[in-house]
């Protein structure tokens, strides 16, 4: 008995200090709901009086928001895809073929990295800009379309494929790339869909490069937008926290559906402990 | 006859050499133009002097170094680089290990707080940004109003940088519960139970069996952690811009500052590279302690 009492008293401090971990986003959900007088009052409020639309309707509609989700959509989506072909086919050669220099080659792959993308900025700002690439979608996600850790999950996911399928599928006188369409990636649709999902997040949060390579406000993703949202008059946080909430929205709910997969996808570049 | 024969199965034996390259070619074309050729011209530049538009005029050694090394502005983007990563690499991790702990055995409803803990991973740069931003307002903020306090949390050179370590510590606890979770449920229950049978109470066994234990992912996380606060640069870019009187300014926000508002490369380029030794070094070092402080099973 006493060890259920302490049972439940754990879960409920768990549960607590959970909302303590997530409460800047109930703050920023609560705020978008407030009026301007709530918001600027130099009362203490956490909850709104009533809830309050007006913040959604000017986030959505004097604001191009929607046009900036649709830029990040089509960002994330398209680098994320183009991502799954250059790490499966990298993955495919390091796993299944033999070839002179293999090891270099990965190693040298596995190099980049250590290479801080920030570091490289200003260097691949020119190398876009000379390519005539400022203001366009392709600039925005060229940088974004090939990353070792996802080419490492797969090859790693790869290596535990049976050869033995592979080399009857060979006897059989099946080509590699038939091997590779045809059976390899419909066996492998689960990490296909982790290395997805966490390319898709992380471009769709990912802040300076955008901003770097855009200076037209329709070309803008929603993380650079949402840092320039423009209101009339003063009141201008009720409005952005209705932004933020919106834009919060999609990725919030992809990371809690697919916990699992971006999980089991982090842990294998890093240590077993 | 067999001439054919011959001439198609020596084009055959060719694609068959260069098949693995023509798989390996996309992903290398995208790393050989945007990794590995703006790593080498960066340094390349760095001991050249670039004018405004970017072109290359003439070599000068290390002066673009000694140039900046003489600006006391990057200097203080040094120091501040530094205060950050001190302040807010250790932290995410001890607080993400406290929540780990708590977490070490399933419960009814461990998957919403688990979850709960997880979610700051899914949270963007920007959005947290301006989150924090109303918080932080120092007349309508909550943080002031809940502290009872008139702290200028963002206006004040002693504590912007502190409160920026504050947003980083915040965003990066879900990614380092994720890791340490996994860890402490990977602890072998037998030995658990045997410190439990030896007397070790629950906050010995944690510290003197579960820590030893999942060390690797800890030194992991620190790494991690390191290398990505040594490059930090959007907070800063979005709330301070440096300021107030370059309290805020870090080696890469010094970068941008200088390459896309300034058009000064020769500054930029030097301190790109100097941002990329100082993590160099920072994961030299944690590999230097890894020999003493991690242990592999």
């Amino acid at each position: 008995m006493k060890k259920k009492v302490w049972g439940i008293l754990y879960q409920v401090l768990c549960l607590g200090l959970g909302l303590l971990v997530i409460s800047p986003i109930l703050y920023a959900v609560s705020v978008s709901f407030m009026d301007p007088d709530q918001i600027l009052n130099t009362e203490l409020s956490l909850l709104p009086r009533r809830l309050h639309f007006d913040n959604y309707k000017i986030a959505l509609n004097s604001t191009p928001l929607l046009r900036y989700m649709l830029n990040s959509l089509i960002i994330a989506g398209v680098s994320s895809l183009v991502r799954l072909v250059t790490a499966s086919t990298a993955a495919f050669a390091f796993s299944f073929l033999h070839f002179k220099g293999k090891n270099v080659i990965f190693i040298l792959f596995m190099a980049t990295i250590m290479v801080p993308a920030d570091c490289l900025m200003v260097t691949n700002y020119q190398t876009v800009s000379q390519l005539g690439l400022i203001n366009t979608y392709l600039g925005m996600m060229i940088v974004f379309c090939a990353s070792a850790l996802n080419i490492l999950v797969m090859r790693q996911n790869f290596l535990s494929f049976s050869t033995e399928l592979y080399d009857a599928a060979a006897v059989d006188g099946c080509g590699n790339f038939r091997f590779f369409t045809r059976i390899l990636l419909p066996l492998n649709k689960p990490v296909l869909t982790t290395v997805f999902i966490s390319a898709f997040i992380g471009t769709w949060n990912t802040y300076l490069w955008p901003m770097l390579v855009t200076n037209k406000n329709e070309m803008r993703t929603v993380q650079v937008g949402i840092t320039m949202l423009n209101f009339p008059d003063g009141t201008v946080y009720g409005p952005i926290m209705a932004a933020a909430t919106i834009v919060l929205i999609p990725t919030i709910t992809v990371f809690i559906l697919f916990k699992k997969q971006i999980v089991s996808g982090m842990m294998v570049g890093s240590v077993k402990g | 006859m067999k001439q054919v024969s011959r001439g198609a199965r020596r084009k055959r034996s060719f694609f068959k050499r260069i098949e693995p390259f023509l798989y390996l070619s996309p992903a290398a074309i995208f790393f050989a133009v945007f990794i590995f050729y703006p790593f080498i011209k960066t340094i390349f530049n760095s001991f050249f002097l670039v004018n405004s538009k970017g072109e290359v005029r003439y070599f000068v050694g290390l002066e673009n170094y000694l140039h900046v090394l003489s600006d006391p502005s990057f200097i203080q983007s040094i120091k501040n680089t530094l205060v950050y990563v001190a302040m807010a690499s250790p932290l995410a991790i001890v607080i993400a290990l406290v929540l780990a702990m708590l977490c070490c055995n399933k419960t009814k409803t461990s998957s919403a707080y688990e979850t709960m803990f997880a979610v700051t991973m899914a949270m963007s740069l920007s959005v947290t940004a301006m989150i924090f931003n109303l918080m932080y307002n120092p007349t309508i903020g909550v943080l002031n109003h809940l502290l009872q306090k008139q702290i200028r949390w963002l206006g004040d050179p002693k504590i912007a940088m502190v409160a920026l370590s504050i947003i980083s510590v915040w965003m990066n606890i879900g990614y380092n519960f994720l890791f340490l979770l996994a860890a402490v449920r990977g602890v072998p229950k037998d030995v658990l139970e045997s410190a439990e049978v030896d007397g070790a109470g629950i906050l010995r066994r944690s510290v003197s069996v579960v820590l030893p234990l999942i060390s690797p992912t800890v030194f992991f996380l620190i790494c991690n952690s390191l290398a990505k606060n040594m490059m930090m640069s959007g907070l800063v870019l979005i709330l301070t811009e440096g300021g107030p009187r370059g309290s805020t300014q870090t080696m890469i926000s010094y970068m941008f500052q200088q390459t896309i508002n300034n058009q000064n490369y020769n500054d930029g380029y030097a301190a790109a590279i100097i941002a990329f030794i100082f993590t160099f070094i920072a994961l030299c070092l944690s590999f230097a302690f890894e020999k003493k402080g991690v242990h592999y099973q």
